[in-house]
């Protein structure tokens, strides 16, 4: 446990430090700078669209991180050879995996939790600073589908090179991110057994709109009693699943 | 007491880069043992397998045939990873980190804590000569830095049984000689070392026994003197020769070469060496070498005729 500790602490520095971290930043801040010029031209209410544009930049910002920094966790280590020294110490595969894992997680919490903060200065400059702890479901949720994206980046990781593993990356985020309206605009327009087959298909396919509570928090419509429990609970069977994979085929992967 | 390493006909097989459906055996029926306290010498061309060898020993890829135990167990048994230290080919490390850091990283995976690993980070970082730079971050060190740091890494929970893949390469001839003494003073203090190396006198110096091995098969196994043998002994004669007498040193025999203002010819044997020695003298020529040389290692690694496996 304190060997795997040692590895995520120690991936969240190295990463921490990386100067990509600071170039993503940045433009997250562009966007969020994009948002409030929006506001400006804009009708209706401006903490909405504050809300609204913040709690995507959240999302989006993380989405990329979770991405690009997630599949060269394992690869850059495959190509750079610093795995050799690291698995050479009584360090077992498995430690290894659940480190990395846990290693970014951490720096997805660290990077969420800023970015909460400059929203909250943003709504405090416009007269809401209550309104991000009505947030906090949402931002909640925005962390577990980033964790499910980033367990999908470590087996992509474990399995492939970097720009391969990203493409794969980038079409579960994309999968899960339309497969809820997809198999609803399909299934109304199509045979009774075609639906069958595609809402089937659903089970298989992962559906982020278990995570999509914020549009309910920024225009009000609240919060359905399970919704937060049944979403913990649906990125936690993705994040077990995948890491389990993950670490069975890095278990058997020769490393040269 | 268990070997520190013992190989009982290992093979491994990949994948030919190019042609998927073709092989390539990079290692073929590999067996040695090494005792405890010896430092073994691990020689052969780029691609004969040495590092081949040297990850199937350290449990990163595995062998399709044949047994590795490495301190009685098989490799990457968490256990015997206590007890090995190992310095990978032109190491590299976390960018982002200090040496102090990867220090730290690296000895508390090894159980080490506290005022201990922070005494023994501090004593290795000089060991190897690069205490004044252990805050600075990895991206900025040097290749020869980054080796020295590697080493530093391998011997940070103090292992019994030391793996080297090329220890000496990126390194100044400072350099060399201070990694020498750290291999000669390890046997000094009990361990065991095991090192590949291209630098074939670093070999000779260094090592109890070498190991040789071309296109993955062993060629030769033992010590030195076991592996240059007697027999090839070859003998020269280097004589001198006044200006007006010159013209007729080159007619004495065929294959008289001038090195350095000295002529020299190789003989065939002892007998060929005391009449081609006799002739000399007898002209009057000044002799100023004369007598047996033992072929360098060298000279036996890269002799390709002599492709026999000695066990």
């Amino acid at each position: 446990m304190s060997r795997m500790i040692n590895v995520a602490y120690y991936t969240f520095l190295e990463m921490v430090r990386n100067k990509v971290l600071y170039v993503l930043f940045f433009f997250a801040l562009f966007i969020f700078g994009i948002g409030i010029a929006i506001t400006q031209m804009s009708i209706g209410d401006v903490v909405d669209i504050i809300s609204d544009t913040g709690l995507a930049t959240i999302e989006m910002f993380s989405t990329v991180l979770a991405i690009f920094l997630g599949i060269s966790l394992v690869q850059k280590e495959l190509s750079l050879k610093t795995l050799h020294p690291l698995l050479s110490k009584p360090l077992s595969r498995t430690e290894y995996v659940l480190g990395k894992f846990f290693g970014m997680i951490f720096l997805i919490i660290v990077e969420i939790i800023f970015m909460s903060l400059i929203f909250l200065v943003l709504l405090y400059f416009y007269g809401a600073p209550g309104r991000l702890i009505t947030y906090i479901p949402a931002i909640y949720t925005i962390f577990l589908q980033t964790s499910t994206i980033i367990a999908v980046a470590v087996l992509c990781s474990t399995l492939t090179e970097p720009t391969v593993g990203a493409m794969l990356t980038i079409s579960f985020y994309i999968t899960g991110a339309t497969s809820y309206n997809l198999v609803y605009a399909i299934t109304h327009r199509t045979s009774e057994n075609v639906a069958k087959v595609i809402n089937t298909l659903r089970f298989i396919l992962p559906d982020f709109s278990h995570f999509n509570i914020k549009d309910n928090l920024v225009y009000g419509k609240g919060l359905e009693g399970l919704q937060i429990g049944f979403a913990s609970f649906y990125a936690l069977f993705i994040i077990v699943i995948v890491i389990s994979l993950s670490i069975i085929f890095f278990n058997a992967k020769e490393i040269n | 007491m268990s070997k520190p390493i013992e190989l009982k006909n290992v093979s491994k097989t990949f994948r030919h880069p190019m042609k998927v459906w073709d092989k390539v055996e990079a290692v073929k029926d590999l067996s040695f043992s090494m005792e405890n306290g010896e430092i073994v010498g691990f020689v052969g061309h780029n691609g004969a397998g040495k590092t081949t060898a040297i990850k199937m020993i350290m449990g990163f890829i595995w062998p399709n045939s044949g047994e590795i135990k490495v301190n009685g167990k098989d490799p990457g048994d968490q256990e015997v990873k206590k007890t090995i230290g190992f310095l990978p080919e032109r190491p590299y490390f976390y960018a982002q980190l200090t040496g102090m850091e990867l220090l730290n990283y690296f000895g508390r995976l090894c159980g080490i804590k506290g005022s201990l690993l922070k005494d023994r980070s501090e004593k290795l970082l000089r060991r190897v000569g690069i205490f004044d730079d252990r805050n600075r971050k990895l991206s900025g060190y040097s290749k020869g830095m980054l080796q020295r740091i590697g080493l530093a890494q391998a011997l940070i929970h103090d292992p019994q049984l030391v793996i080297m893949d090329e220890p000496m390469s990126g390194l100044d001839p400072i350099g060399r000689r201070e990694v020498k003494e750290i291999i000669r003073s390890l046997k000094k203090e009990g361990k065991s070392v095991i090192f590949s190396s291209h630098i074939l006198s670093d070999i000779e110096n260094l090592s109890d026994r070498v190991l040789i091995i071309e296109n993955g098969v062993k060629k030769h196994f033992g010590t030195v003197s076991e592996i240059i043998p007697p027999d090839r002994i070859r003998y020269k004669i280097e004589f001198d020769s006044p200006n007006e007498m010159k013209d007729a040193a080159f007619a004495l025999f065929k294959g008289i070469r001038v090195v350095s203002e000295r002529f020299i010819i190789d003989c065939d044997d002892l007998d060929d060496f005391n009449t081609k020695l006799s002739a000399i003298v007898e002209k009057g020529y000044p002799v100023l070498n004369a007598g047996g040389v033992l072929p360098s290692l060298e000279e036996i690694v890269f002799t390709t005729e002599n492709t026999e496996v000695k066990q």
